[in-house]
């Protein structure tokens, strides 16, 4: 269990692995102990900078989406996604019904 | 005491974070002149960050509106001591023609301590570099009292 595996592209250890580990946890405890420590907890100095206003409660809210910055390309292929949408159910055998589907169109064509 | 005199001081250089509280941009465009090459407040390692927890001094500019009163508090105490806070411009100063509006907090030592006043409407760079400059001698003393009073170094 502990010996080399072989991957035909390289291979994996676990205990190169655990020591690639052990000097990133070094290191970043190196970065951390670098930064000040004379800080007031429980005050504004403990608190995140958030543009110097109030910290949102729920994560949700801290901050614009990264599919904000394709806003306008979704915008543009509105029908298109949202046909996308609607056939994402989010049940199993729907998905399993197009999976069916699409093999059966496949292999009509493969086999004509 | 030359401008010279004053930097040899500095053992660390110190790092501002500027908070428009109002103003009409003219200080924030002079504020914006010192990092340029003719003033380069840069080759002494000053330099403009951008958040208070990295900031040593605190530039503000503008008369404090009542919309910003909370933000500059804020702001001032999520700065680490030691600090010290720099009123750019004679808004936020004084308030100047916006004394007594319907709309204001200000000027800025209503709200937070202010150490260095650089007035101006709006102060030249020169002016503003001396003003951080002052800030380092008094950044220093606070430095040291605190050392005596035996602050974590």
């Amino acid at each position: 269990m502990l010996d080399k595996v072989y991957s035909g592209f390289g291979y994996w250890d676990v205990f190169i692995w655990l020591l690639f580990f052990a000097i990133s946890a070094a290191l970043v405890l190196f970065v951390r102990s670098m930064g000040r420590n004379d800080y007031k907890e429980g005050t504004d100095q403990d608190e995140i900078f958030y543009g110097s206003n109030p910290v949102p409660e729920d994560g949700a809210d801290m901050g614009v989406p990264a599919a904000s910055a394709y806003w306008g390309f979704v915008e543009a292929l509105k029908p298109y996604y949202n046909a996308l949408i609607d056939i994402h159910s989010g049940i199993a055998s729907d998905y399993v019904g197009y999976f069916v589907l699409t093999v059966a169109i496949v292999a009509v064509l493969v086999l004509l | 005491m030359k401008l010279e005199r004053y930097l040899d001081i500095l053992t660390k250089s110190i790092w501002v974070f500027h908070c428009n509280s109002g103003s009409c941009n003219g200080c924030d465009i002079e504020i914006v002149a010192t990092i340029t090459p003719r003033y380069d407040i840069e080759r002494f390692g000053m330099k403009l960050v951008g958040t208070p927890r990295h900031a040593d001094a605190l530039l503000v500019t503008g008369p404090v509106t009542k919309y910003m009163t909370d933000r500059l508090r804020r702001i001032h105490a999520q700065m680490p001591d030691p600090k010290v806070v720099i009123a750019i411009g004679n808004c936020a100063c004084s308030g100047d023609v916006f004394y007594k509006s319907y709309n204001l907090d200000g000027p800025v030592d209503n709200i937070i301590p202010v150490d260095v006043y650089v007035h101006g409407c709006p102060p030249r760079p020169e002016a503003i570099i001396e003003g951080a400059a002052k800030a380092v001698l008094k950044l220093e003393k606070m430095k040291e009292s605190l050392k005596k009073a035996g602050a974590a170094k």
